[in-house]
């Protein structure tokens, strides 16, 4: 077994990468967990900002439209000059400005014209407090033509504000309906494969592809087949043992939930298939570059562009539509599409099993095209 | 211990050996002596399986050698011509990974790798990384990681290339040790003199042919030329010339910015007749060599270049 225990000198001289990446990685884990920690996403709150509110008004309505404003919001007592409002919403003193017109009822309820607001421009909670003022608007408008008088209409509008909306979510993992605690920690492991093994093992491959040494093993008296047999070994037991550590690694942090979870089966082949990616595409890094000093940026360019276009490190929600098609040329893209529906639903429906085993099975098939392009260019390379 | 017999390789329309024949002793240092790119690689990477062949055979140690003869292969060492170990690997890794290939035996591995270095004189860097040896360090490694299994024949190729003088000298007198254990060797290289060093037999290659082959003694005696005399800041005419060209035994000359150069048959005292016809014609000279003739003769006389043209 020369040839396997030389590739476990040459693993043992270059793993100081995996201590860098594996440091790395378990910080970032444990800041989200830390960070995370106590968000209960169980639970439903409303959020209260800090407006302001102009009354030219002063009439009935204005002050019962201010009362339900306040009910929902910090109200800031403001100047009415356009420099103060522009620099208090510029510093975030406020998210919000409303404008009470002079004759309020008749210009917004009876003409129906918008109130006049200034806000902070793609602000999320502005869109949320313009719901809340037409509601408020609508409520009035229509208990007035129904008969209320003002103050009646104010009333009713309060009465019907304290009655409190039950929310529950959704809750399909025990997790509230969210992803996993562990479920994150899945969705960063392709970045640690990737990197780990394509740098370890590209720079082990690169040692044992250089012409003169390859000549050497070639005039030994051991063949080529058993040599190669011997090279395969190493490949599949860094790739284990390396597998094996990181599923150490994830019951190390997050315990029995992680192992009483009715998924582990699934997290545990997910990660394993994109072991095999990883140590496909680590192959061919190894074969396709020549020198030690490319294999940083190799390596750099194939984790992280992966990672960022596949939603390792960016939810796939969030990133265009063009990119997520594109991703669907990706292993990493499947391995994600996988590991959400895993980490989102406790029961499968028949769908999502599907859905699951089409992920593993096309991660598998990514991990066979790429050992056979890496065969195939090295086999053409050997002949050169 | 070798035979190749009518060993024909080529590479497209490039024939690299041009029916090549090789007869090597058991107990012999064989020297194959050409200019770069005269077939002297490619016959080794043909004798050790790492090329196929077009025409012809090649049997080491009364086998046929062929990718899979792996009981011949455990009996060859090879030293590359560039140095072919791993960087990330110590020298005691290195020795020891090379054995390995050829010795399973643990115990009787370790006392080789220990001889090899020993052998190599790399005793002091037994820890330290390949990659951070110098160049002649590196050589001395090269050679250790393929002669460790003590092999009954070792192929050198080329294993002086860049190597300083005193690496040199180490390198040569460890391969006339090896030899005197019991090794057969096959030296490649375009250093005549290393190979007139250390060489018993020596064949002359181009053009993936053996133009000549021999003891250095039989190709010397091979040619015309016995002995060069070169005379230095000499003043000549062209009847003076004409008359040194008729002098016995002289049957080339060269006069070139004052400096001539007399190519004679083998006789005696060609030198006392030169100076004789110098001080009779009252002809003043400078300084005066007489050599005998070296492999690089032989191979301008043979092939009518410089070995390193």
């Amino acid at each position: 077994m020369t040839v396997f225990r030389g590739f476990m000198i040459l693993v043992k001289r270059n793993l100081f990468m995996f201590f860098l990446y594996f440091a790395i990685f378990m910080s970032i884990c444990i800041m989200i967990q830390v960070v995370t920690k106590g968000e209960g996403t169980s639970q439903f709150k409303e959020e209260r900002r800090s407006i302001a509110v102009l009354d030219r008004d002063g009439g009935e309505l204005a002050e019962g439209f201010i009362k339900y404003l306040g009910e929902k919001h910090h109200i800031v007592d403001i100047e009415d000059d356009k420099s103060v409002i522009q620099e208090k919403l510029f510093y975030r003193d406020i998210y919000y400005v409303v404008t009470i017109p002079e004759g309020f009822e008749t210009v917004c309820l009876e003409n129906g014209r918008k109130l006049k607001t200034t806000k902070i421009p793609g602000a999320t909670s502005a869109f949320y407090i313009d719901q809340q003022i037409d509601t408020f608007l609508n409520e009035i408008r229509v208990l007035k033509h129904a008969g209320f008088s003002t103050a009646e209409a104010l009333e009713e509008v309060k009465r019907i504000e304290e009655v409190d909306a039950e929310v529950t979510m959704i809750d399909q993992n025990g997790y509230g309906g969210q992803m996993t605690p562990y479920g994150y920690l899945f969705q960063y492991l392709p970045y640690l494969f990737l990197s780990v093994l394509c740098y370890i093992l590209g720079f082990v491959m690169i040692a044992y592809r250089k012409q003169d040494v390859r000549r050497r093993m070639l005039c030994s008296s051991i063949s080529l087949r058993k040599q190669n047999a011997q090279l395969v070994a190493g490949f599949v037991s860094v790739g284990s043992g390396f597998w094996v550590i990181c599923m150490l690694m994830s019951i190390a942090l997050y315990g029995k939930s992680f192992l009483a979870d009715g998924n582990f089966f699934y997290y545990l082949l997910n990660s394993f298939v994109m072991i095999l990616v990883a140590l496909a595409l680590s192959f061919l890094v190894g074969v396709l570059v020549e020198k030690e000093a490319v294999v940083n940026s190799v390596v750099n360019v194939i984790s992280l562009g992966m990672c960022f276009t596949c939603g390792v490190f960016v939810s796939m929600s969030v990133l265009g539509k063009g990119v997520r098609m594109a991703a669907h040329f990706l292993p990493v893209y499947w391995y994600e599409t996988v590991n959400e529906i895993i980490g989102n639903n406790a029961q499968f429906t028949a769908a999502q099993k599907a859905a699951v085993w089409q992920g593993v099975g096309i991660q598998l098939l990514f991990a066979a095209t790429i050992l056979s392009i890496g065969l195939v260019v090295s086999k053409y390379k050997e002949q050169e | 211990m070798v035979t190749i017999t009518n060993l024909v390789k080529r590479y497209g329309n490039l024939v690299a050996l041009d029916h090549l024949n090789l007869e090597i002793k058991e107990g012999e240092i064989y020297g194959l002596l050409g200019p770069n790119g005269s077939g002297k690689t490619t016959a080794i990477n043909c004798m050790l399986a790492l090329l196929k062949y077009d025409k012809g055979s090649i049997q080491i140690m009364g086998q046929e050698m062929h990718p899979d003869s792996y009981a011949v292969k455990k009996n060859i060492g090879v030293v590359m011509q560039n140095v072919a170990v791993f960087e990330q690997m110590s020298v005691w890794e290195n020795v020891d990974y090379f054995c390995g290939l050829y010795v399973n035996d643990r115990k009787k591995r370790r006392e080789l790798v220990e001889e090899a270095i020993r052998f190599v004189e790399l005793e002091d860097y037994r820890k330290m990384r390949s990659g951070k040896l110098s160049g002649g360090l590196l050589r001395r490694l090269n050679i250790a990681c393929g002669i460790v299994h003590k092999p009954k024949l070792i192929i050198m190729d080329e294993p002086t290339v860049a190597v300083d003088p005193q690496s040199r000298n180490k390198i040569l007198e460890g391969i006339l040790e090896l030899n005197r254990q019991g090794s057969t060797i096959i030296y490649t290289s375009h250093y005549m003199e290393e190979v007139e060093q250390i060489c018993s037999r020596i064949a002359i290659m181009d053009h993936g042919r053996v133009l000549a082959s021999g003891t250095k003694e039989e190709l010397k005696s091979m040619i015309k030329t016995g002995e060069t005399v070169t005379i230095e800041a000499i003043a000549l005419d062209e009847k003076q010339l004409s008359e040194i060209r008729d002098l016995p035994h002289v049957f080339q000359i060269s006069y070139n910015e004052q400096v001539l150069k007399i190519c004679l048959s083998g006789a005696k005292h060609n030198l006392v007749r030169i100076l004789h016809y110098l001080e009779e014609n009252e002809i003043p000279f400078g300084r005066v060599f007489s050599e005998l003739p070296t492999l690089n003769d032989v191979f301008l006389e043979i092939t009518g270049k410089e070995l390193r043209d």
